[in-house]
């Protein structure tokens, strides 16, 4: 125990400023990330281990990848004969242009593509605006605490948990008083709302374990609330904030309930029509178009994990200490 | 100074010639339309609505929402929101009820009128549309939900040569496929699914006397009596009948293995007849349909219906009058019923292009006697809800018929 | 060590009226509205009339409700436990500078990416007995064996938490893994020269440090667990018959389907206290722990 003590204190000497290494804490900032020197790693049971989990647990996320990739290039026949590991007999990228332009989704016949802009101009503004007051309600609630915002905190994630169909109905009465129902700024505050609880829990618990010692040292220099937020924690932010962007822009892009009551006819998310393709009460089912597009759908968040890999970085965090 | 008075008087000429003009040629009377119609087949189906009410003067604005729940409750939220679409579907049923009982629709009385739809349309349609003597709704097609799909291949398979004339026969078939290696119930255990069946063999087997007595007139002595038990016991017969899988499981993909002569017979409203059509399947050839047993088989009569929010706008009005006009004409009636699978409204349409199955449908219903309301003209979506909830339970767990009655009787009289 | 509270400047106050306007006017709103209109009779639309305790009566004589209640505190027992376990081992084995980690950490978080309506279609497929899993052991010789839990009345719920738990984890594992990143190098040097075994790091002191990391991702499952509802259609539809019945269904049932907001917004606050009353006593706790240390 005293030497998780004396560890925890070589950490803590090290954030406030004293740090002993302070050349390699600079060079780990501004390396890019995986190319540090990798010293051949030795293939030791335990290392085997690691790999045979990891590769184990692949195995079980990619099973519905697979039958979906699988599905998506079969032609119908073959998807009613039920065979769903099978790999397809006459493989075909039909399915999939016609996700993209052509699948039905009502009197039109334009496949998934026309909402494709829609959704970024909601998914933008919203993702930002919803991790900026996300970040600065952590950040007051952690370290300023002003009276009230306990309270304030405890209702908002209490309101996390009232399942969303239920807060349609007054926010619709709400926004259509002020004159925003049915509009791009009107979606955007919605998600902005809904998006308020988690992120704000997100950035606040992210806050509470940043060394307080940070915070009076920057007080103690003259520094006011936005200077401190700007300059400070903001900059130390950046793993948080992969995390919050991450969740806001998969939970905002593959919205469908909100974009269809809240976003108005002209400003409607790509996700209405890939409902329409998919769920159809009476109708037939293409199941390979709909494999395929909501594959296509998903890229745009996929395409994100894969880039934020760059700020899954070691060392950010307890980074840069300027008084 | 005079090219001024030129150019002005030029002016001036020019748009009075356009005033002139605009005059001859109105615009179109755009109707924002919120439907569920969303798959290939019933796109197709739509367009013909569209095209006609377009060549009539209007603008067809489509506002196509899959999911028949989430649709309507899209209706609802752009009411309350203060952006009512022109014309909303509805099922022809008790779901618009509270609509009017808010006040929240127009009627369409005159269209009605005009077209004589108190002559042309089933009783059992205009229970449901004509709400203390005003027509509310525009009725658009008829579905009957209990259809009986074959696979010819599978019937071949077991050695069968007819379609079944009796309750028992039926089960002797099914039996039959079982034997021949078939599944012989294509099934999918959704409680609306579950419902359709069940209400399927109370019509044919409890007879609609008994039917009505249930859902219309909720006599708790009906539903406690031994021919609705003997109803509850039938039913549960076709549980031997039906694979290990079916739970959970979509009506297309049950649909999917009497198309692949998995599975002998599906028990499903007409619109399954386009699952058949996309797997190029054809009426009479590959597949078979019969609507009952025997030739007095009662037809249960559902459909799809457009209610008109209210409003006081000009041409908002014109509009909804316009689409009512255009949706019900006999034209338009059979370009979209043989698309979508269902039958036209009203008798007096030219039938060349309908499949055989609507083509018996349509001869079916001309005979009153036979027609009969299906349950959620009957009773509001929270009652139905209910008793799916009954039936379900019933059908998956190990209860007896004797304690479904009791549940089933408690259900329709809580309501 | 506990955070004594700061001087507060008018600025921190001002930062919270976005908060504050959203709290009241969204949150709190919906609330008192929910419990308005549950103990009036409305239906499809609200009525203003008052009828007493008659929903919240009718509620728990509701077979289906009863057993959503239980089946989600099933579900939510093990959701939370598996997907904290799989997401904070995922998280630290990745961790170990292992080849190919973006591609990894990609497998791992794309099931979040996807819309459950189609991923669940998949997962109903795969665990149907006669398309999926058990098939495939049967075609592959093993005549006996069994893997039918989603048609299965008893075991329907757990088909739902093995799908939930397949596109949830990836996110407890990035958030871990954020806040592993977080953890020092020097940390680990220092525990090096010490000669610590790597092992007892990660379960002395890394643990603790990811205290905040945890905290948060129980916080998200827990109110996924709340709202789940969108698996349990596209998987089984609430099936075979109710056996995987959730809240979030019935309230949603009632809400649309069944035109009975005075039912839902009944069973709203039902399950609006329920958190509440399982919420408080831990915050309660904490709080009083917090302020002991100071």
């Amino acid at each position: 125990m005293g030497q998780v003590v004396k560890i925890e204190k070589a950490v803590m000497d090290k954030a406030a400023g004293m740090a002993p290494g302070g050349a390699a804490n600079d060079s780990t900032i501004s390396a890019p990330p995986a190319v540090k020197p990798r010293r051949k790693l030795a293939w030791t049971p335990a290392r085997i281990g690691v790999y045979g989990f990891l590769i184990v647990a692949a195995l079980f996320f990619l099973l519905p990848l697979y039958v979906m990739l699988v599905t998506s290039v079969k032609p119908m026949e073959e998807i009613r004969l039920g065979t769903l590991f099978a790999l397809p007999v006459h493989a075909t990228l039909e399915p999939w242009l016609q996700a993209w332009q052509s699948a039905c989704t009502g009197l039109e016949c334009d496949g998934i593509r026309g909402g494709f802009w829609n959704s970024v101009a909601i998914v933008v503004p919203s993702t930002v605006l919803s991790i900026a007051i996300g970040a600065v309600n952590g950040y007051a609630l952690s370290f300023w605490r002003p009276r009230g915002a306990g309270l304030l905190f405890a209702i908002l994630m209490m309101g996390a948990f009232i399942p969303v169909q239920v807060m349609v109905y007054p926010l619709v009465r709400v926004l259509a008083a002020v004159n925003l129902f049915s509009s791009l700024p009107g979606i955007v505050l919605i998600h902005t709302i809904f998006g308020m609880p988690v992120m704000t829990l997100l950035f606040r618990n992210y806050y509470a374990a940043l060394p307080m010692e940070l915070f009076k040292a920057a007080r103690i220099d003259g520094g006011g609330f936005w200077r401190i937020f700007l300059q400070l924690m903001l900059p130390m932010s950046t793993p948080v904030i992969v995390v919050a962007v991450i969740m806001q822009v998969t939970g905002i892009w593959n919205d469908f309930l909100l974009g269809l009551v809240f976003a108005g006819s002209e400003h409607l998310p790509m996700t209405v029509q890939l409902n329409n393709i998919i769920n159809t009460t009476t109708g037939e089912r293409l199941y390979n178009v709909n494999m395929a597009a909501t594959i296509l759908t998903s890229l745009v968040p996929l395409a994100l994990y894969f880039i934020s890999g760059r700020w899954f970085v070691r060392g950010i965090a307890s980074g840069a200490v300027k008084g | 100074m005079t090219k001024a008075t030129t150019l002005a008087s030029a002016v001036a000429l020019t748009l009075a010639a356009c005033g002139a003009a605009s005059a001859q040629a109105p615009a179109p009377l755009k109707a924002t339309v919120i439907h569920w119609w969303t798959s290939g087949g019933e796109s197709q189906a739509v367009k013909q609505f569209a095209d006609a009410y377009n060549k009539a003067g209007g603008l067809w604005i489509d506002n196509a929402i899959a999911g028949a729940d989430q649709s309507r409750a899209t209706t609802i939220n752009r009411i309350v929101g203060g952006n009512a679409p022109t014309a909303a579907q509805f099922n022809t049923s008790k779901q618009f009820r509270d609509f009017v009982e808010q006040v929240l629709l127009n009627n369409v009385d005159d269209v009605a009128a005009a077209g004589k739809w108190d002559q042309i349309m089933p009783p059992s349609i205009l229970a449901a549309i004509k709400i203390n003597g005003h027509f509310y709704a525009a009725p658009v097609d008829i579905h009957m939900p209990a259809w009986f799909f074959y696979s010819k291949a599978a019937y071949k398979k077991a050695g069968i040569t007819n379609e079944p004339q009796t309750w028992d026969e039926f089960l002797a078939q099914l039996a039959k496929l079982k034997a021949a290696g078939v599944v012989p119930l294509a099934f999918g255990g959704q409680v609306w699914q579950e419902k359709i069946t069940f209400d399927a063999i109370f019509a044919m087997v409890g007879g609609a006397d008994l039917y009505l007595k249930v859902y219309r007139d909720r006599d708790q002595k009906a539903v406690m009596s031994p021919a609705f038990k003997q109803v509850l016991v039938d039913f549960k017969k076709l549980k031997a009948f039906v694979d290990a899988g079916s739970p959970g499981r979509n009506w297309n993909d049950a649909t999917a293995m009497v198309v692949s002569g998995k599975a002998g017979v599906q028990i499903m409203g007409d619109w399954a007849k386009g699952e058949f059509s996309s797997a190029k399947q054809v009426a009479g050839k590959d597949f078979g349909c019969f609507p009952g047993f025997g030739p007095k088989a009662p037809y249960i009569v559902a459909g799809d219906a457009f209610v008109f929010p209210k409003t006081t706008d000009a041409n908002a009005v014109k509009a909804q009058k316009l689409l009512a006009t255009v949706v019900t004409s006999p034209a338009a009636q059979v370009a979209f019923n043989s698309r979508k699978g269902a039958i036209p409204i009203r008798g007096d349409v030219d039938e060349s292009t309908l499949d055989i199955c609507a083509k018996q449908g349509l001869a079916i219903i001309k005979d009153k006697s036979r027609q009969l309301p299906n349950s959620e003209m009957l009773a509001t979506p929270d009652t139905t809800g209910a008793l799916q909830d009954v039936l379900t339970s019933y059908w998956n767990k190990n209860q007896s018929p004797e304690d479904a009655q009791k549940a089933f009787a408690r259900a329709l009289k809580d309501q | 060590m506990a955070k004594k509270r700061q001087s507060v400047s008018f600025a921190a106050y001002v930062a919270m009226i976005p908060m504050a306007l959203t709290v009241l006017l969204a949150y709190l709103g919906t609330m008192l509205w929910t419990a308005r209109v549950s103990v009036s009779s409305s239906r499809t639309f609200p009525a203003s009339d008052f009828v007493g305790a008659s929903q919240y009566i009718r509620l728990f004589n509701n077979e289906r409700w009863l057993l959503s209640l239980q089946n989600v505190a099933v579900y939510g027992v093990l959701f939370i436990a598996a997907c904290l376990v799989i997401g904070f081992l995922l998280a630290v084995f990745i961790d170990q500078k292992v080849m190919a980690e973006g591609a990894l950490r990609t497998i791992f978080l794309y099931p979040y990416a996807m819309s459950f309506v189609a991923t669940g279609l998949i997962w109903q497929w795969i665990l149907n007995p006669e398309l999926g899993i058990q098939e495939v052991l049967h075609k592959m010789g093993f005549a006996g064996a069994t893997f039918d839990w989603i048609v299965d009345q008893d075991m329907a719920i757990y088909t739902i938490v093995i799908a939930t738990v397949w596109q949830a984890s990836g996110l407890v594992m990035a958030l871990m893994l954020s806040g592993l990143r977080g953890v020092d190098e020097e940390l680990w040097k220092a525990a090096r020269i010490d000669g610590i075994p790597r092992w007892r790091v990660y379960v002395s002191i890394v643990l603790p440090m990811l205290g905040p990391s945890v905290s948060t991702a129980f916080v998200l499952l827990f109110v996924m667990v709340v709202k789940v509802f969108d698996a349990v259609v596209a998987m089984t539809q609430g099936g075979p018959g109710t056996a995987s019945e959730v809240p979030a269904k019935f309230i949603m049932d009632y809400l649309f389907g069944r035109a009975n907001i005075g039912l839902a917004s009944a069973a709203s606050i039902v399950l609006l206290a329920t958190v509440l009353a399982i919420v408080a006593p831990l915050y309660y706790v904490r709080n009083r722990r917090a302020a002991k240390g100071a």
